[in-house]
């Protein structure tokens, strides 16, 4: 009895390049402009069951976030394909609701935007701003928080409502040691709750916390997919 | 844990290097990405697949509550730090009649061969900004909001529509602006303005079709952002919003013609409406058929890119 929370098949991203801007006279003449095809993810198949939490890691620029953003269907496939039970909510690290907005305007918007009522949204805010801990800057506009304070609102409404898939893309790595503990005990309750969880990060501690399997990627294609302990001290060893 | 797991076996990468991991990748990414069969992916969709329409509209209702609230408190924090606060959502529309009765009525007294030209310009200014405005605001809704789509899970439409509907509230003052200056020149209230809300709502939903195309293209495109006031500009001075296009025009084919300019249809009709000077059937009949048509083209066009919202190029 085991249900899937994600099917990557093959799944293949790649990035067009164009070196400069392309020119209306190469347009109309009906020229590409130079372009040059990345292939950031080349061919990767996992499955997640629900309730997992999987660790990515690899070196920078192997596809780790091209991954989780064609899991989440922002990110159109080159090929393969991607399934998903529903889609994911995406925790990315320059994440910014509304930067005009205080903090408390921010969050009340969260929760309406995830289908709140504004009665059920009033009644969670308090709940989500004392997970933030940000106390009175919560009254100043999110364009003067710091990244680490950022991330705090972001991670307590992106996980406000428990969505049943949570993508985390180096979003907790600007926390500090408090927020660390309470983001790791609020996975541990997604966890709990069948949620599952894709991690990217570069901080392997983080990931030997809350991840019982790693996949590791290099170059676009899977490296290694197994128990963390295994994959991450030939990751370490590498 | 689920029951399921993921089998044990990992390949071991030796820890003789990373080049050499790569190297021999080929034959390693067979054993360790195989698909486990028997793992049923029954209730899976490939990811970035739009929902269906019955359960995206259901979606948009249940954020009834988004699109009326952000817009509201999008008004209030506008004028949050003047002095006279939410009084300037109607002393703005009155402050711009009083400017055209200085500039129309005291310093240079025109009729371009229109009577009431105050009321006449007031009312072509009023609507034709309303659906500038929509139509500009719906553009930039998706845009500006890049950091809300790609975290959070929503019908992408909520942010045109909740745009539309904040410059809907906006425009109740200009309308009673519109209809004091309308009766202060003897047009008195008629039961013809019953009409209001339902013209009112065929405009909105034709700018809301309007903006729906635009939000879709100026995301692709951010180049529209800069054509759009443009546009608006040309479209200002051909709609019939500062002279009377009957004055001017004379044959049938040249009155046809601008029933094909949805901006003429609205500031007829509405001038129809709140002065009583007639409106055609025909001119009644293209403002429907544009507010239908926009909008349920425009409303196909912005949800067929729904998933690209937010994404790389």
């Amino acid at each position: 009895m085991s249900r899937l929370a994600i099917r990557c098949s093959d799944a293949r991203v790649s990035y067009t390049v164009r070196s400069h801007r392309p020119s209306i006279r190469g347009v109309l003449r009906g020229q590409r402009p130079n372009e040059r095809v990345i292939e950031a993810v080349r061919g990767v198949t996992f499955d997640v069951a629900v309730g997992e939490s999987v660790g990515v890691v690899g070196p920078n620029g192997s596809g780790k976030t091209s991954l989780l953003q064609a899991t989440t269907g922002l990110l159109p496939l080159a090929g393969g394909q991607v399934l998903v039970r529903s889609t994911p909510a995406f925790l990315g690290v320059q994440a910014v609701l509304r930067p005009h907005l205080t903090g408390w305007r921010n969050i009340h918007l969260g929760l309406l935007a995830q289908g709140l009522t504004a009665g059920e949204a009033a009644e969670r805010a308090g709940e989500v701003a004392e997970f933030t801990g940000l106390g009175d800057f919560l009254e100043l506009r999110m364009e003067t928080y710091s990244s680490g304070m950022r991330a705090r609102l972001h991670f307590a409404v992106a996980t406000a409502l428990a969505p049943e898939i949570l993508l985390i893309d180096e979003a907790l790595a600007v926390g500090d040691r408090e927020f660390r503990k309470k983001s790791d005990t609020r996975l541990d309750e997604h966890r709990q709750a069948a949620g599952t969880v894709l991690l990217v990060s570069h901080n392997l501690a983080e990931i030997r916390r809350s991840c019982s399997r790693v996949i590791w990627l290099q170059e676009g294609l899977v490296v290694a997919d197994g128990p963390t302990k295994d994959v991450l001290s030939a990751y370490e060893a590498s | 844990m689920g029951t399921y797991r993921w089998e044990k076996k990992i390949v071991h990468v030796s820890p003789v290097g990373r080049r050499q991991a790569l190297r021999s990748i080929k034959s390693m990414d067979q054993m360790t990405s195989p698909t486990p069969s028997g793992v049923p992916t029954d209730g899976l969709v490939p990811a970035g697949q739009p929902l269906p329409l019955r359960s995206y509209l259901r979606e948009l209702w249940r954020r009834r509550d988004f699109l009326i609230r952000v817009p509201l408190e999008d008004l209030r924090a506008q004028n949050a730090h003047t002095l006279l606060g939410g009084i300037w959502l109607l002393l703005n529309p009155v402050l711009q009649v009083g400017v055209y009765f200085l500039v129309f009525g005291v310093i240079m007294p025109i009729d371009r061969g229109v009577d009431q030209y105050l009321v006449f310009l007031t009312i072509g200014v009023f609507v034709f900004f309303y659906s500038q405005r929509i139509i500009s605001e719906a553009a930039r809704s998706v845009v500006v909001n890049l950091g809300l789509i790609r975290t959070l899970r929503f019908p992408r439409a909520t942010l045109p529509i909740s745009t539309t509907v904040g410059q809907a509230m906006a425009f109740v003052p200009a309308l009673t602006v519109m209809a004091t200056v309308a009766s202060a020149y003897g047009n008195w209230p008629h039961y013809r303005w019953l009409l209001i809300p339902v013209l009112l709502a065929l405009q909105t939903s034709f700018s809301l079709g309007a903006g729906f195309v635009a939000a879709r293209y100026n995301h692709t495109y951010r180049d529209l952002e800069n054509l759009l006031p443009f546009v608006f500009r040309l479209a200002f001075y051909v709609s019939g919003v500062l002279y009377s296009v009957d004055h001017y025009i004379d044959s049938a084919i040249g009155r046809a013609a601008f029933l094909a300019n949805p901006f003429y249809c609205f500031v007829t009709v509405w001038r129809g409406v709140l002065t009583g000077t007639t409106a055609a059937g025909e001119v009644w009949a293209a403002t429907s058929a544009w507010a239908t048509i926009t909008l349920v083209v425009g409303f196909a066009l912005f949800r067929s890119r729904e998933t690209t919202y937010g994404g790389t190029k």
